[in-house]
């Protein structure tokens, strides 16, 4: 198992080198640079855009610039953002921990209503309530999330304002608050953008987890466990639930990635200030050391999060268990 | 065609009144009306706007700013010695209104200006500010290692001296027009005691620059980045303090989110409306739509340099009876009234309105494609076979370069497209990012581009944008036009102290141009703030709408719940 984990680890090393340096050619290729959008103001002359361009080693040869911040980046240094004139340390550790609270949320909702979802559908395959909820979550899956996003916002905070529309927090009540009303503040700008995700992740995990049960509903342990006297829902928590579980396990492996990346549209509607966003806001900008810091968290996060994912689907389903 | 000309000033001088009709049936208010102004009362101190922001600032340094948020922001929390006036005049000290500097003497020669400091002036923490503090931002600024954008504006001062704690005397190189523009336009005064222990070329990253300590009537308290930017009242500001208590910028990049923010009360203002949500605000008790003047005009630039040999003129747009030609062949008016409905502003010349020597009586070029055709047969471009003009077996076909962030360049990309179609030009729209059409603007390698500029108010800022002397990679000349009669007249303009030549200088110069048809003049784009109804505005400036905000008020009556917190410490 070390040796598998070890083997792993190393694999996962080198696709994230592959990927950011990939990303920090492409990122350096594009049109355009930090300088110029960061002085992007009329009357700022291009001299000066050059002179800062030097003082930042941007006016240096690609690969002289690529093995700098590959030295960096192997001390932990992660470089200075041109976007936000921060080390992009300190950026990334103010929008990591927001993200992983939106996602994480969303994630735990997702799979608690995606798995309900699948438990109510599996009870009669094809019967009346199985072929609505499938429509509805038909529906769901088919939903590009910046337009659902902006649905939810236009309902829930135009229409009907029930919730804040933006942001973390109320940008100026919530200092003043008691410390009841600020935790409460603080969900309430959760409900819409968790809502949204919660949405958008429900849909495909309901119909993996579904199919998983339909499968493993006929067998004989479970007409066995009925046939003992077990209620179908208890039959399907203690066993059938179990054995279908393989899906939801290799799902979320393939969510917890999202967990450092964001949600791009989702962070931008509802101007949550989290990865997502401050990667999108950095490509923009040409913010290379952001940009590639960002992907090398996420491209991090994809390695641990498949690793994690096929060691806890192991773990489940000993036909797979590593030798 | 006289008659046709007639209609069309006619139309031209009914626009901006079908505006602001449209403005006022939509319950807008328009500021450049200040009839029946109301002013604060001694009651009607205190409250907060909350303001949604596009861009977040990466700098409080005034003399590091880049973008239109840094600028707004440290305008905000930074004095001047003086600030221009509401005529926006550049030429000599009239009009421009004291702040630190409570008065000014010129010397015998006119080669430097003793300023007389307020001598109640602070900065935020308490110190007085003084004459070394004039000293050390201008030498902040003329430090090459420090790279302030703001360098090559102020090339004519010379030095600051200090004559005594209150008296800092500047220094020109030359007696000329804009010289005193030059030093207290360009210039925001720091505090030296804050800055002076870090380099000036590690100022960019510095943490120092962060802290905003400045001297004007909003001081700044808190900073989250992505989060909120906290302005309050400085309570003992030389000038008074600021009416409100309090601003809160708050990043909101995504347009639809500003919008709702605003109309579901979470924002109290927005500068950046569009037409389209001006019909929300149609029977809306609670906010109103403020139209305010812009130095911004929209342009198609006709990059007259090839972009592949630089150095040669362009194979199309090289030629003067071309460009004349494509500027015929669209109808200007047209194509206002269908991007912007009745709120377009028509653009007259690479100037816009509220530029102190614009003029809107410049005679245009007509539309009239019958004689495009005609120019263009003439230049040697024939209709081939599919309709598309050839010359020496070049097609008459070029890109049109635009950024996809702007709705309405897009609409103009179309249509513009279709116009040239009818005369036999073909058009590649050319749809890039923001970072990519700044790389291309300041690279020169489009063949057109739908430039969106911002001016300022003077007439040496203009050079800068169609003077031989802009073209190069330092100036803001994009279509690279040069022109000897152009050049000679704006260094007339800008060298004579006589207001009324400077403008007929400039009229020339604007005629001049209209005739060589660098570029196709679009539209001036309507700028339109959102604003809640209990704010109450002060007439606001084309190049800065928020120099009053000092001034704005909340009358005591309407306030709620965020107005009433008060000036007490965040806990």
């Amino acid at each position: 198992m070390r040796r598998y984990v070890a083997g792993r680890l190393l694999q996962a090393a080198i696709v994230i080198l592959l990927v950011t340096t990939v990303t920090f050619v492409l990122v350096h290729l594009a049109p355009g640079d930090p300088i110029a959008v960061a002085l992007e103001r009329p009357g700022v002359t291009e001299s000066v855009r050059q002179q800062w361009r030097a003082e930042f080693g941007l006016d240096r040869p690609i690969a002289e610039q690529y093995v700098r911040w590959l030295g960096n980046a192997a001390r932990g240094e992660l470089g200075f953002s041109f976007s936000f004139r921060r080390p992009v340390r300190d950026v990334i550790a103010d929008a990591l921990p927001r993200t992983v609270l939106l996602v994480g949320l969303a994630l735990v909702l997702s799979f608690a209503v995606g798995i309900v979802a699948a438990v109510l559908q599996s009870e009669r395959p094809d019967g009346p309530r199985d072929r609505w909820i499938g429509r509805v979550l038909l529906v769901l899956y088919s939903m590009p999330d910046f337009w659902l996003a902006l649905v939810v916002l236009l309902v829930f905070a135009y229409r009907v304002p029930l919730f804040p529309p933006s942001g973390i927090v109320d940008p100026v009540l919530h200092d003043y608050l008691p410390p009841g009303g600020r935790a409460l503040d603080r969900l309430r700008h959760l409900v819409l953008p968790v809502s949204t995700l919660t949405l958008l992740s429900t849909a495909a995990i309901a119909r993996y987890q579904r199919s998983a049960l339909v499968e493993v509903m006929p067998s004989d342990w479970m007409r066995t466990a009925l046939a003992k006297g077990l209620s179908w829902r208890r039959a399907v928590r203690r066993h059938a639930l179990r054995n279908a579980l393989l899906p939801s396990i290799t799902l979320a492996g393939l969510y917890l990635p999202a967990l450092a990346a964001g949600s791009l549209f989702v962070e931008k509607v509802f101007s949550w200030p989290g990865m997502g966003l401050v990667t999108a806001n950095a490509i923009g900008a040409r913010d290379y050391p952001l940009v590639t810091a960002g992907v090398l968290v996420t491209s991090v996060a994809v390695a641990l999060g498949s690793l994690v994912a096929d060691l806890a689907a192991a773990i489940a389903d000993p036909r797979i268990r590593v030798r | 065609m006289r008659h046709t000309l007639r209609r069309a000033r006619h139309r031209a001088a009914c626009w901006p009144i079908a505006a602001y009709a449209a403005l006022a049936l939509a319950g807008c208010t328009d500021v450049r009306q200040p009839a029946g102004q109301q002013t604060a009362g001694p009651a009607d101190v205190g409250g907060t706007m909350v303001v949604a922001t596009p861009a977040e600032p990466t700098t409080m340094l005034p003399a590091l700013q880049g973008t239109i948020i840094e600028k707004e922001i440290t305008d905000l929390l930074f004095d001047r010695l003086a600030d221009i006036g509401n005529d926006l005049n550049t030429v000599g000290d009239k009009g421009f209104v004291p702040q630190l500097a409570e008065r000014w003497d010129w010397g015998p020669d006119s080669t430097w200006i003793a300023f007389h400091l307020n001598p109640k002036a602070r900065w935020h923490d308490g110190v007085p500010v003084r004459a070394s503090d004039v000293r050390y931002s201008v030498q902040l600024i003329k430090d090459p290692t420090f790279g302030s954008p703001a360098l090559p504006l102020v090339t004519n001062i010379d030095s600051v001296s200090v004559r005594d704690s209150l008296t800092a005397v500047a220094y020109f190189h030359r007696h000329t027009p804009e010289q005193f523009y030059d030093l207290v336009y360009q210039v925001s005064i720091v505090p030296e005691h804050v800055l002076h222990n870090t380099p000036p070329a590690q100022l960019k990253t510095a943490e120092v620059a962060r802290r905003g300590i400045g001297s004007g009537r909003f001081r700044l308290v808190h900073w989250e980045p992505g989060k909120r930017i906290e302005l309050v009242a400085d309570t003992a500001n030389y000038r008074g303090r600021a009416k409100l208590d309090r601003i809160v910028y708050t990043p909101t990049p995504d347009f639809n989110t500003a919008v709702t923010r605003l109309f579901s009360g979470d924002a109290d203002f927005f500068e950046q409306l569009r037409p389209e949500n001006l019909a929300r605000l149609s029977g809306d008790t609670a906010r109103r739509a403020v139209a305010y003047s812009s130095l911004q005009y929209a342009y198609v630039a006709f990059n007259t340099t090839d972009p592949a040999h630089r150095g040669l003129p362009h194979p199309i747009f090289g030629d003067r009876a071309v460009r004349r030609a494509l500027t015929m062949a669209v109808d200007r008016r047209a194509m206002l009234h269908n991007v912007f409905d009745t709120l377009g502003l028509a653009l007259y010349g690479p100037f816009p309105r509220a530029m102190p020597v614009a003029d809107t009586t410049l005679p245009q070029l007509p539309y009239d494609t019958v004689r495009a055709r005609a120019v263009l047969d003439s230049a040697g471009w024939i209709a081939g076979t599919d309709g598309i003009r050839v010359k020496n077996g070049r097609r008459l076909e070029f890109s049109l370069t635009s950024p996809v962030s702007s709705a309405a360049r897009h609409q103009y990309a179309v249509l513009l497209q279709n116009a040239l179609r009818r005369v036999g030009a073909s058009v590649k729209i050319d749809e890039v990012d923001f970072g990519g059409f700044l790389a291309k603007q300041s690279g020169r390698t489009f063949d057109a581009e739908l430039a969106l500029y911002g001016t300022d108010p003077s007439v040496s800022g203009f050079k800068q944008s169609w003077s031989t002397a802009g073209v190069g990679p330092d100036g803001s000349n994009f279509p690279s036009y040069s022109n000897p009669t152009v050049d000679a007249l704006l260094d007339s303009a800008t060298t004579t102290f006589d207001p009324a030549r400077t403008r007929a200088y400039a009229r020339r110069a604007f005629e001049t141009i209209i005739e060589d048809a660098p570029g196709i003049w679009l539209y001036e784009p309507p700028t339109i703030a959102g604003i809640h109804r209990r704010i109450h505005t002060t007439p606001m400036r084309a190049d800065a709408y928020w120099a009053g905000m000092a001034d704005w008020w909340i009358p005591a009556s309407e306030r709620t719940a965020r107005d009433r917190i008060g000036l007490r410490p965040t806990p």
